[in-house]
């Protein structure tokens, strides 16, 4: 296992001995920063609405004030982009996508934790960098390596994750119970029982994303690589408009025609919101739904709700993603600000917001016994995420164009029929290459 | 006859009214009835999403910029538009023309366009962040309407009434605001509303020249349509609030809109 | 002039400098010096959150790579068709309406404050509002043709209703403008003609016809010039309410430019499509003056 001996690599040079044996006071830790203010960058979104009670209780324990800036998530990397590029940053924290780390570290606008993990008067002793569930540390934190975006030789760590994600297949019971069908297991069983759930039922099938842009991206990336196709070979080529990746849309059409009305126009809260409101008898997407599906404010299906893994392709696969935090280069409260990273994700921590309705991101919390009490469906979580892969999209400096200029566009296209899969794979297969081709990846 | 122009009528007012109104009363609803399917017209209405928006920590001072962006900024565009539009049209002076018809041209730059060197440029300057960058440009884009509307009335005075303070030995600022102002005032109210309008509603640029402490309402209102269910009763509380200052000045002064709408369209 | 000749003294002679100085330097380090430098920015590749100093010059070629780039030339025809539906169903509709409300009537005063009204919203508010009304879950307009028994349509993810969501949006804010200007124009039509169509037999259409719409031609014609000016200017409106989707089939190019600029950070390539969107702009601009400048002469 290549990527884990690098994994260890990178939690080794992150957390270099002398940091965890000198065991700096908690208080002393704080004091120099006391009266600070650090000001972050956060999405809307459950984990962080779930973490934010907490940010008071950081200021009472150690000075700290934590002015918090929140926005939606599909506009923060402009934000963020122009934020970080004035001369002086006002952020202190912001939060990423995986899929911007590449790009942010390529304009040198992020700081690498590593140095401030070792610097023994701001490390937490008992912080256990090694508990954090690898693939979510490699998908969002890591950058450098062979492949640019993950853990290896030279990869360095800038971001933690914090409000992380991994698919699992969420079903209604009591529908599937009516039509005797069993939760599927395989692509194919899932593709079996589109058209008796929306004839019998009257229910939309499976709810998905569609959106032009970022949102149709993910919807295919997330059929691509459990159906056995891959974004590039090992030389950059590109690979995804293959008989996988045409599997793959074709799969997402079927959920159109099969599933609640209006999946081309859903981003990540409507396609939610349809299976939160009794629209679809099935969800495919992030473990995000957890909450939801527990919120009475959201949700109609509360109890109905059973989980299952991501169904089997030509392989079992799940995305790995979400969010991480990381400091901007020019804050000028790096220390301050690493500080509340540092204590926000850690163990007490990750298990409070968990029990308050976030995600868990440490192998302490999935085990917890409390959380787990509260929670049942982390145990599957724990199961999901050995098949969860960090490697399912190319998470690139180009990726962003990819995403929402190129395949985000044809994808799309493709759902609202106005192009054939094959021929929406193709010609984004033609920009994706030239894109790569500009990037010096391929040679002319 | 009549009875059907009246029907028209009507209908018309209706349609213009009736997605605001809808706006309005969904601001008013609980979540489930704004989720309900057929919409719901009786209700318990609720201020809840009021409160809401109103005690989000930074409300504010979200409202606090908008005033002070479209105040300013209005009475700057007006004060130098006044006097610009007086030197067009009572001086002859080198580079007139060229200052008339740039003017004219300006008028219609897309905003969009300005956003990328207007970052750029603000940058240099040192003006990013700050309200009075947004001043600055509100003032710069709305100045070339103003000059366009003033124009028209200051050129129908008579100018003996001009020359008559002049020979009083009154000097050319003299002149300007002890005759001229008093007798473009139905201008400089259509001018102000139309700066005003803009200066309160605009959101692209100020999305792209402020920062959290200098943010107006409407980028506020943007950072609202979040991808994880769109709040929609907040939204619209907050939709409702932004759309009130305008709609307020509209049934003060639609006279004074109505001539700024068809100056020099229709007069000239 | 004689009448310029009667300002004499010195402090006479600076004063239209001291007058139009300040809004000549307002407006041109505010709006005229970034307008020239989209021009230069386009002739750059420099992409968003790195310094100016990385910036490559790529030169004149940017603006040839901008006008064939299929992505751009989309979006061209895709604010052509919404510049085109838009202004021809405003203009038929507000003229329409203005000829039939011609006639002095009783509160038309509180009638046109109403129809005042969707204009004086901000767009952004106005993008946020039809975002709502066209929701397919559980927005008016699917409720609205359930009525008339169509079943809910996905307004916002069909190219085609989110192209015609984008129009209405338009039509329904805009079409109270062009009844304003053309109620106006008629306020200044002759009566005499009219009078004289009436004595010779005209039926009220052949008036209409013959007599009102010629002599309104000039306001007709710059209400569209002005229409037309602003439809290629729309950018809230749809950012907020399809952000250009589903695909690009709503991505005008005042949209693209943002979206570059913004989302892709390619800040000269957006400049570059600027470009073209300010040529065509100031093609009309220079139309619209052509056929009515109101300062075209220093006085009345």
């Amino acid at each position: 296992m290549q990527r884990r001996d690098g994994l260890k690599l990178l939690a080794a040079t992150a957390l270099c001995a002398p940091a965890v044996t000198r065991a700096a006071h908690a208080a002393d830790r704080f004091a120099t920063y006391r009266g600070t203010t650090i000001v972050v960058n956060w999405p809307a979104h459950p984990h962080y609405d779930a973490a934010i009670p907490f940010v008071v209780e950081f200021t009472k324990q150690t000075g700290i004030k934590v002015e918090i800036d929140k926005m939606q998530y599909m506009r923060m990397h402009d934000k963020q982009l122009l934020e970080m590029s004035k001369p002086q940053s006002d952020y202190d924290l912001i939060t990423i996508l995986g899929m911007w780390k590449t790009e942010y570290v390529k304009k040198d606008l992020l700081a690498p934790l590593g140095p401030m993990m070792k610097n023994a008067d701001l490390a937490d002793p008992d912080y256990d960098l090694a508990d954090v569930v690898p693939a979510y540390l490699n998908n969002i934190g890591a950058v450098g390596g062979p492949k640019g975006y993950l853990a290896g030789p030279g990869a360095e760590l800038y971001a933690l994750p914090f409000g992380t994600e991994t698919s699992v297949l969420a079903y209604r019971a009591d529908i599937l119970d009516s039509l005797g069908l069993q939760p599927p297991a395989t692509y194919d069983e899932l593709l079996a029982m589109l058209d008796p759930i929306h004839d019998k039922a009257k229910i939309g099938a499976v709810t998905s994303r569609g959106q032009s842009g970022h949102q149709a991206t993910h919807a295919f990336l997330l059929h691509l690589n459990p159906l056995g196709g891959q974004f590039f070979d090992e030389n950059w080529n590109v690979e995804f408009n293959g008989p996988a990746g045409v599997k793959a849309v074709e799969t997402l059409k079927r959920f159109v025609e099969t599933g609640p009305a209006g999946i081309p126009s859903y981003g990540f809260g409507e396609m939610e919101n349809a299976f939160l409101l009794g629209q679809s008898a099935l969800y495919l997407d992030t473990i995000a739904v957890f909450g939801g599906v527990k919120n009475p404010a959201k949700s109609k299906v509360d109890g109905k709700v059973r989980y299952a893994l991501h169904p089997k392709g030509a392989r079992y696969s799940a995305e790995s993603g979400g969010f991480g935090i990381a400091i901007p280069k020019r804050s000028a409260n790096q220390e301050a600000a690493f500080l509340f990273m540092q204590w926000i994700t850690s163990k007490s921590l990750d298990v409070a917001i968990a029990k308050a309705g976030g995600v868990a991101m440490r192998n302490s919390t999935l085990d917890d016994a409390g959380v787990l009490a509260m929670y049942p469906e982390y145990k599957l979580l724990k199961q999901q995420l050995v098949y969860t892969d960090a490697d399912w999209r190319p998470m690139i400096p180009e990726f962003g164009e990819i995403d929402e200029q190129v395949l985000g566009l044809r994808v799309s296209e493709a759902l609202i029929g106005s192009k054939t899969p094959k021929q929406a794979l193709d010609e984004s297969a033609t920009a994706v290459a030239a894109i790569m081709k500009r990037g010096g990846y391929l040679k002319t | 006859m009549r009875a059907a122009r009246y029907g028209v009528v009507v209908m018309l007012a209706l349609i213009c009214l009736g997605p605001v109104l809808i706006m309005a009363l969904t601001s008013l609803k609980v979540q489930t009835d704004i989720f309900a399917m057929p919409p719901v017209f009786f209700f318990a209405p609720t201020l809840d999403n009021y409160r809401a928006v109103l005690l989000q920590d930074r409300f504010g001072t979200y409202l606090g910029n908008s005033v002070f962006v479209g105040v300013v900024s209005t009475v700057l565009t007006l004060t130098i538009g006044t006097m610009a539009a007086y030197a067009i049209v009572r001086f002859r002076f080198v580079g007139r023309s060229v200052v008339s018809s740039t003017t004219l041209l300006l008028r219609s730059v897309p905003l969009a366009v300005l956003a990328v060197p207007v970052f750029v440029v603000w940058q240099d300057a040192g003006l990013l962040n700050s309200l009075w960058g947004l001043v600055l440009l509100y003032t710069a884009v709305n100045l070339p309407f103003t000059i366009w509307v003033l124009y028209g009335f200051i050129a129908q005075i008579p100018y003996e009434l001009e020359e008559a303070a002049q020979i009083d030995g009154c000097g050319s600022l003299r002149i300007l605001t002890t005759v001229v102002l008093p007798l473009i005032r139905p201008g400089l109210a259509a001018a102000a509303i139309f700066t005003f309008r803009i200066a309160w509603n605009e959101f692209i640029l100020a999305l792209v020249l402020t920062n959290r402490a200098t943010r107006t309402l409407p980028v506020a209102a943007s950072l609202y349509i979040t991808d994880v269910g769109i709040e929609w009763g907040r939204l619209m509380a907050l939709g409702v609030l932004i759309a009130l200052p305008p709609l307020l000045i509209t049934l003060i002064a639609a006279r004074h809109i109505v001539a700024g709408l068809t100056a020099g369209a229709v007069k000239g | 002039m004689a009448r310029v000749g009667a300002f004499k003294s010195m402090v006479n002679r600076s004063a239209p400098y001291m007058l139009a100085g300040p809004a000549v330097l307002v407006i041109g380090f505010g709006c005229l010096y970034p307008t020239l430098l989209a021009l230069r920015l386009g002739m750059e590749q420099w992409s968003l959150g790195t310094p100016w100093s990385s910036a490559t010059y790529v030169g004149l070629s940017a603006f040839g790579l901008a006008l064939t780039d299929p992505v751009v030339l989309h979006s061209f025809g895709v604010t052509l068709a919404f510049a085109a539906v838009v202004v021809g169903c405003e203009m038929l509709l507000g003229t329409a309406l203005a000829l039939l409300l011609e006639q002095p009537m009783r509160g038309m005063a509180v009638f046109r404050t109403i129809f005042i009204a969707p204009m004086m919203v901000a767009p952004i508010v106005v993008g946020m509002m039809w975002r709502y009304l066209f929701d397919t879950q559980y927005g008016f307009a699917n409720y609205l043709i359930g009525l008339v028994g169509i079943g809910p349509q996905t307004w916002l993810g069909d190219p085609v209703l989110a192209f015609a969501a984008i129009v209405l949006s338009d039509v329904w804010q805009w079409t109270p403008f062009v009844l304003i200007m053309v109620l106006a124009g008629l306020q200044n039509i002759d009566q005499s003609a009219l009078e004289a169509a009436r004595i010779d037999g005209a039926t009220p259409l052949q008036a209409i016809l013959r007599v009102k719409l010629p002599m309104l031609a000039s306001v007709l014609v710059v209400t569209a010039l002005m229409r037309l000016i602003d439809a290629f200017r729309v950018l809230e409106v749809i950012y907020a309410l399809t952000f250009g989707g589903p695909g690009n089939a709503t991505e005008v190019l005042p949209v693209l430019i943002y979206k570059t600029a913004f989302v892709s950070q390619k800040l000269g390539t957006a400049s570059a499509i600027s470009v073209l969107l300010l040529l065509v702009v100031s093609a009309l601009s220079v139309a619209a003056l052509a056929i009515s400048n109101p300062m075209r002469d220093g006085r009345r």
